[in-house]
C-alpha cells in the first residue's frame, strides 16, 4: 500500500487512520495516490478525529434511532420468508467535491438523452436494429420490450422522467457507469432518510461544510410533474403495488412528501379510454401516474394475465394518450445488461454523440467474436444472464471469475457459454474504489458504488446532488448487495462556499409545496374506516379484559359468577380463555388496525404512524409476559394510555375533511355497536350481580355515573347512562347523533337537506330508541338496533367504499 | 373456396359482474394471396359500453371492449364471409437446420411477421427439455426444414391421442405432453415447443377448420369448434408455412386463419378482467360452412 504521506498528516490524524489500509491497484476516495487526504474530506477528517470510540456509539445511536422512528427498515426476502432488519446506515457519508461531482452530472445528463433516443427508437422506427447496431434477437427476446407498446408515442413525447445509474470508479480514477435504471428506480427517498440520519450523526459538521441540500430536486422534479397535466385539474398518482413490495416504505414516503395519491392498481379503472381513480365522489381523472411498479404487473388485459396488481385496460390509457406513466410502461429494456456491450457504438456512431462517462466494458455472447473473446478473458470477468436487468451485484445467476459456473460442473466452460451463447454477456470484473467506513470503532477502506438519480425537467435532466451509496462489508469488490450485509451511506457533495440556503430540507411530513383539494380514494377510505373500527374495537377489548382481571385479582365467591358470565361475552368477543393468557384478539385486532393503516400511510402523520407501531411492539412484548390478575391490569392500563396517545394524535392532527370522517365513522359505529351488545348482555336479567357495574365500568362511564344519580346502580341508569344519554360521548344515541353529522357531509348528500338513503337510515335508528324509555329497551330492541347498525355498514361499503 | 362463418362465445358469470373489459379476437385476418376477408361483423349482448377495434403487435384484428353495468352473461357472436386460396408452394430444397442461426442473425427487422418474435420461450409455450429431446430424436442432418417439421408434427399426429377430456384451456403444455394427450391447442403448443428448442422459429394460429361433411349425410350444423394450428418459419425461401398437427399434414384451403402469436395468449378470442366475487362458465358454438 502507498503510505499516507507523513507531512500531512498530524498525530491525531494518525490515530484515526491508523487502520485505513489502502488495497493495491484500486482508487480510494479519501486517499490521493500520493498518500495525501483529498481537500474535500480534510475538515471531515479533522473532526472524526477528534471523536472517541464512546462518542461514535452515541452518534451512531442518534442516528439508528432517528431512522427507526421513521419506521426505516431493509426488508429481506429470503427463502426462510420476509424479515425485517434494522437499516444497514454506514455511518460515514461519502464526499464528493462540487466539481467533480459536475462532470458526473455532465456525462449521466448525456447518458440520459442517449437513452431516450434509444428507447424512442426501440419502441418506433427500429433504426437500430435495421442499421446493425443492435441485434434483432437481444431484443425480440427480450421480455421487457413489450410489443403492446410498440408504435405507441408517450403522451409527453418523452419515455424517460425519472432515471438512476449506478456508477463506481475505476482503477484508472474515473468514473464508469455499471448499470441503467430506467424501469422504475428506487433508492431516492432512502436517500433522503440516509441524509436525515447522518446528519443526525454529524450535527456539528453538516451545516459548516457546505453540503448541497436534496429538497430542491424533489421540488423541483413535483412542479414538473404537475406541468406534465396539461391543466386539467386532474390528479398525480403513485402506483405501488402494495404494502408487500419490498421498497413500499419509499412509495408512501414519497407520496406523502410530494402530497400526490398513493394508488394500488384496483384504485383505479379506465372510462373511455381515461384513467380515472375511484374515489367515495366517483371517478376522478389521473393524467399523471408515477409507476412503482414493473410494467409486467401494469395491465393484466394485456401483459401479465394473472397480475392482481395492476388495472385493466391501462394500456388502453396509454395508446389514446390520455396518461402520462412515469416512466413509460416498456423502458425496461433499457436495463438488458447486455445493452451495455452495445451502447458505446450507438452513442458514438448512431447518437454521434460519443459517451462522456464509459459503461463497463461488455461483450454478448451472442456474436462469435464476442464469444471468444469471454471464452479466451473468463478469468477476469463476470459472467451472467444477458437479460438481467437487476444490478450487478444483486443477482444471484452470475459465475464469478467463470471458474464456478453453476450447476454445469460436469462441462467445461467454453461448452457452457457456447450452448447459451445469447443469453449470456461477460463484463470485465469491477474493481471498485475504497471509501471510509466504520468497522467496529476503527475507520477502514470499503468498495463503494454510487447510485445517482435523475428527474427530467421539461427537455432537460435535473441531477440529485448526492445519492445512495453502497458499501462492501469487506474488501471483495463484489460483496456489495446488502442481502450480502452490505450497508448504505449518505452522499455530501461539498461546494467550496456556502450553498444556497432556500432548498433546506424541510421535514417529511410537511410537503413544501401546495396541496391539490384533496381526494379520496375508496379503497383508502375503506382502510381508514376500518383502521377506525380496530383501533374502537382494541380499546373495548382492553378495557373488558382490565375489568375482568380486577374482578379477578379480588376473586371472592360473589365474583365468580360474574367471572364466569363475562367469560362467555369475551369468548363471544373473540376471547379465548380470557383468565389464562393474554388475549389473542387484542394482538390480531391491533395488527389489523395496523394493516389498514399501512396502506393510507401516507394520508397521516409520521408520528401518527410510530405511535401506532409503538402500541403493536407493547402489545406484541406483553402477550408475552403479562400473567393473569394485577399484572394483567397493569398491562391493560399501559395499552389503553399508548391507544389513547394514538388516538389522540391522528384526531387531533388530521384535517377534518373526507378521510377523517370516514375514520371517525368507523369509531363512532364500532363504539355502537359494542356498547349495544354490552348493555344487551348486561342488562339481561339473568346478568349476575355486579354486571351493570361491571358494563358502566367498561364503558368507562363509572364516575359520570356515580355523578348524575347518586343512587346505586339498577338496569335504568345503566341503559339511560350507556344507550339513551344524548350528552354521554359513550352512550349509542351519541354515536348515532355522529353518525349522522357525519353522514351528512358525506359525498352526494344535499345542501337543501334532503336525505340521502345512509342518512335515513340512521334517523330511523336513532328515532326508533331515543323516544323510548329504559325500561321499554329489551333483547329484542338491542338485537334490531344491532341489524340496523350492520345494514348501515353494508349500506356506507356500497355507496363509497367499492 | 368461400366460406360463411358464424362463431358464438358465451360467458355466464356466478355472480353478476359490476365491471368486465375484454379483448376479442374474432375477426378473420385479411391475408395477401392467403386468404380475403369479404364481409363480417361481431355483436355482442348486452350491449358494450366501449366498443373499439384495433390491430394489435401480430397484426391481428382485435376489439377491446368494456362492460360497466351489472352483468351477469355476455354473448360475442361474429359473422364473416371469408375466400381462402391455395397456399403457395413449399420448396423442398434441402435447407438445413444448421443454417438457420446464420439466417436468423442476419434478420434485422421486428415487425409483424419477423421470425425473431417466434424462438424464445413463451408462457404458454416454453421451450423444456422433454420437448427438445423428443424432437431431436426425430430429426437427422441431412434433413430439410420442411421435412423436420412434417416429422415433428407427423409424430405427434401419430403419438398423442386427441381427448377433448383430458386438457382444458388452462393445461400447461408440458403436462399435456408427458400426457401424450390434448387437443389442437396442446398439439399447437407441443410442436411450436419442439421446433424452437431445436431452433426453428414457431408460432400459434388461430382460426377454423371446415369439417367436411360425411359421405351422404347432411353437414351437422354447430359441430365445429375453434382450430389451432402451427406457422413455422423455414427460412427465406419458403418464408412461413403452416402445419396443422392435430390433423398430421401442411394447411391447405380447409384452415381460415383468425390470428397469429406466439402462443395462445396471443390469440386467446376473448380474454377478460372481470370485477366479480364468482367463477364463470364458457360455452362456443361454430359454423363453417363452404358456399362454392
Amino acid at each position: 500500500m502507498p503510505p499516507i504521506s507523513s507531512s500531512k498528516k498530524n498525530d491525531v490524524w494518525r490515530n484515526v487512520l491508523k487502520d485505513y489500509t489502502l488495497h493495491d491497484g484500486i482508487q480510494d476516495e479519501l486517499i490521493d495516490e500520493s498518500g495525501e487526504i483529498r481537500p474535500v474530506w480534510r475538515s471531515f477528517v479533522q473532526t472524526i478525529s477528534g471523536v472517541s470510540l464512546d462518542d461514535w456509539k452515541i452518534r451512531i445511536a442518534r442516528g439508528q434511532q432517528y431512522l427507526r422512528d421513521a419506521g426505516v427498515y431493509y426488508r429481506d426476502n429470503s427463502t426462510q420468508g420476509t424479515t425485517e432488519r434494522e437499516w444497514p446506515l454506514s455511518p460515514v457519508p461519502l464526499l464528493i467535491s462540487e466539481q467533480e461531482w459536475h462532470q458526473i452530472s455532465v456525462g449521466l445528463k448525456q447518458r440520459a438523452n442517449i437513452l431516450e433516443q434509444v428507447i424512442g427508437d426501440l419502441y418506433g422506427e427500429n433504426t437500430l436494429v435495421r442499421d446493425g447496431f443492435l441485434p434483432g434477437q437481444l431484443i425480440a427476446k427480450n421480455p421487457e420490450w413489450l410489443r403492446p407498446l410498440v408504435g405507441v408515442e408517450p403522451r409527453s413525447g418523452k419515455f424517460l422522467n425519472f432515471l438512476a445509474f449506478d456508477i463506481g470508479r475505476g482503477p484508472d480514477g474515473k468514473w464508469w457507469v455499471l448499470g441503467d435504471r430506467t424501469q422504475a428506480p428506487s433508492g431516492a427517498a432512502f436517500a433522503l432518510e440516509n441524509r436525515l440520519a447522518t446528519t443526525r450523526i454529524f450535527s456539528d459538521l453538516y451545516s459548516p461544510s457546505h453540503v448541497h441540500r436534496l429538497a430542491g430536486f424533489f421540488k423541483e422534479f413535483r412542479d414538473a410533474l404537475l406541468a406534465l397535466r396539461g391543466g386539467d385539474g386532474s390528479r398525480i398518482g403513485i402506483l405501488t403495488p402494495g404494502p408487500l413490495n419490498d421498497t413500499y416504505f419509499e412509495h408512501a414516503y414519497i407520496a406523502r412528501y410530494l402530497g400526490f395519491m398513493l394508488l394500488e392498481g384496483e384504485d383505479m379503472t379506465m372510462r373511455d379510454g381515461k384513467l380515472m381513480v375511484r374515489t367515495v365522489d366517483g371517478p376522478k381523472p389521473i393524467s399523471v401516474l408515477w409507476r412503482r411498479m414493473d410494467a409486467h404487473w401494469a395491465d393484466p388485459l394485456e401483459l401479465e394475465e394473472t397480475s392482481q396488481l395492476g388495472t385493466a385496460g391501462l394500456l388502453n390509457a396509454v395508446r389514446s394518450q390520455n396518461v402520462t406513466i412515469i416512466n413509460a410502461l416498456g423502458s425496461g429494456v433499457l436495463e438488458t445488461r447486455a445493452l451495455l456491450a452495445f451502447l458505446p457504438r450507438i452513442a458514438r456512431e448512431w447518437a454521434r454523440d460519443p459517451l462522456i462517462m464509459p459503461n463497463i466494458a461488455t461483450w454478448w455472447c451472442g456474436q462469435k467474436a464476442e464469444r471468444d473473446f469471454v471464452k479466451t478473458n473468463a478469468y477476469k470477468m463476470t459472467i451472467g444472464d444477458a437479460y438481467a436487468t437487476k444490478f450487478l451485484f444483486d443477482t444471484d445467476d452470475i459465475s464469478l471469475k467463470a471458474n464456478k459456473s453453476k450447476d454445469q460442473a460436469n462441462q467445461s466452460l467454453d461448452d457452457w457459454i457456447d450452448d447459451n451463447g445469447e443469453t449470456l454477456v461477460g463484463q470485465e470484473a469491477v474493481r471498485l474504489s475504497t471509501t471510509p467506513a466504520l468497522d467496529n470503532g476503527k475507520i477502514v477502506p470499503r468498495p463503494m458504488s454510487l447510485r445517482v438519480f435523475l428527474a427530467r425537467i421539461g427537455d432537460h435532466w435535473s441531477v440529485m446532488s448526492g445519492g445512495f451509496a453502497r458499501i462492501g462489508n469487506s474488501s471483495e469488490t463484489t460483496a456489495l448487495a446488502m442481502q450480502n450485509g452490505g450497508s448504505a451511506a449518505d452522499v455530501w457533495i461539498v461546494s467550496d462556499k456556502p450553498v444556497n440556503a432556500e432548498t433546506m430540507l424541510q421535514t417529511p411530513s410537511a410537503p413544501f409545496v401546495r396541496h391539490q383539494p384533496g381526494i379520496l380514494p375508496s379503497r383508502a377510505a375503506d382502510n381508514l374506516f376500518w383502521l377506525g373500527r380496530y383501533t374502537e374495537r382494541t380499546e373495548h377489548l382492553i378495557r373488558l379484559v382490565r375489568a375482568y382481571h380486577v374482578r379477578m385479582a379480588e376473586a371472592d365467591a360473589q365474583n365468580t359468577q360474574l367471572l364466569e358470565y363475562v367469560h362467555d361475552h369475551a369468548t363471544y368477543l373473540g376471547i379465548a380463555n380470557v383468565e389464562k393468557q393474554f388475549p389473542l384478539a387484542i394482538r390480531t385486532t391491533i395488527h389489523s388496525a395496523m394493516n389498514a393503516a399501512n396502506r393510507v400511510s401516507d394520508r397521516f402523520s409520521m408520528d401518527g404512524s410510530r405511535a401506532l407501531v409503538d402500541l403493536a411492539k407493547t402489545i406484541d412484548q406483553m402477550s408475552l409476559t403479562a400473567v393473569p390478575g394485577n399484572d394483567m391490569v397493569r398491562a391493560m392500563s399501559v395499552l389503553l394510555r399508548k391507544l389513547s396517545g394514538f388516538s389522540g394524535l391522528i384526531h387531533d392532527n388530521m384535517t377534518r375533511f373526507m378521510g377523517w370522517r370516514f375514520l371517525s365513522i368507523g369509531r363512532s359505529l364500532e363504539r355502537a355497536v359494542t356498547t349495544n351488545n354490552l348493555v344487551s348482555k348486561f342488562s339481561n336479567p339473568d346478568a349476575p350481580f355486579g354486571g351493570l357495574d361491571f358494563a358502566i365500568e367498561v364503558a368507562d362511564c363509572a364516575m359520570t355515573h356515580r355523578r348524575r344519580y347518586e343512587l346505586s346502580t339498577n338496569r335504568s341508569t345503566m341503559i339511560d347512562l350507556l344507550v339513551l344519554d344524548p350528552l354521554n360521548p359513550r352512550s349509542v344515541v351519541y354515536q348515532l347523533k355522529e353518525l349522522e353529522s357525519l353522514a351528512a357531509s358525506l359525498p352526494g348528500s344535499d345542501e337543501n337537506h334532503q336525505l340521502t338513503p345512509l342518512q335515513s337510515t340512521l334517523i330511523r335508528t336513532q328515532a326508533g330508541i331515543a323516544v323510548e324509555t329504559p325500561d321499554k329497551l329489551d333483547e329484542t330492541m338491542f338485537a334490531t338496533l344491532n341489524n340496523q347498525l350492520s345494514q348501515f355498514s353494508n349500506d356506507l361499503t356500497s355507496t363509497y367504499l367499492r | 373456396m368461400r366460406y360463411d362463418i358464424k362463431l358464438k362465445i358465451e360467458y355466464r358469470y356466478e355472480y353478476p359482474a359490476a365491471q368486465s373489459r375484454h379483448i376479442i379476437r374474432m375477426m378473420p385476418a385479411e391475408l395477401e394471396h392467403e386468404q380475403r376477408f369479404i364481409a363480417g361483423n361481431i355483436t355482442c349482448t348486452p350491449q358494450a359500453d366501449e366498443w373499439a377495434s384495433r390491430k394489435d403487435f401480430f397484426d391481428n384484428n382485435c376489439i377491446e371492449a368494456a362492460f360497466k353495468k351489472n352483468h351477469q352473461n355476455i354473448v360475442f357472436s361474429l359473422k364473416a364471409r371469408v375466400e381462402r386460396f391455395l397456399p403457395h408452394e413449399i420448396s423442398n430444397r434441402v435447407f438445413p437446420l444448421s443454417e438457420l442461426p446464420t439466417a436468423l442473425s442476419s434478420i434485422r427487422t421486428l415487425d409483424a411477421r419477423s421470425p425473431l418474435h417466434f424462438c424464445a420461450s413463451s408462457i404458454r409455450a416454453p421451450i423444456e427439455n422433454g420437448t427438445r429431446s423428443f424432437a431431436r430424436d426425430l430429426v437427422t442432418d441431412d434433413m430439410s426444414l420442411i421435412d423436420v417439421v412434417s416429422t415433428i408434427g407427423n409424430a405427434i399426429f401419430q403419438e398423442f391421442k386427441y381427448d377433448p377430456k383430458a386438457t382444458t384451456v388452462e393445461t400447461p403444455m408440458l403436462e399435456a405432453f408427458n400426457g401424450r394427450h390434448g387437443v389442437c391447442q396442446d398439439f399447437g403448443h407441443i410442436m411450436i415447443s419442439c421446433l424452437r428448442g431445436i431452433g426453428i422459429p414457431a408460432g400459434y394460429v388461430s382460426g377454423f377448420l371446415r369439417t367436411r361433411a360425411q359421405e351422404g349425410k347432411p353437414r351437422l350444423e354447430g359441430a365445429d369448434a375453434m382450430h389451432a394450428w402451427v406457422c413455422i418459419w423455414c427460412g427465406a425461401e419458403n418464408g412461413w408455412v403452416e402445419y396443422d398437427p392435430t390433423n398430421g399434414f401442411f394447411v391447405g384451403q380447409d384452415h381460415i386463419v383468425i390470428a397469429r402469436g406466439r402462443d395462445y395468449f396471443d390469440v386467446a378470442p376473448v380474454k377478460g378482467i372481470t370485477r366479480t366475487s364468482g367463477g364463470h362458465k364458457t360455452k362456443q358454438s361454430v359454423d363453417v360452412i363452404p358456399i362454392d
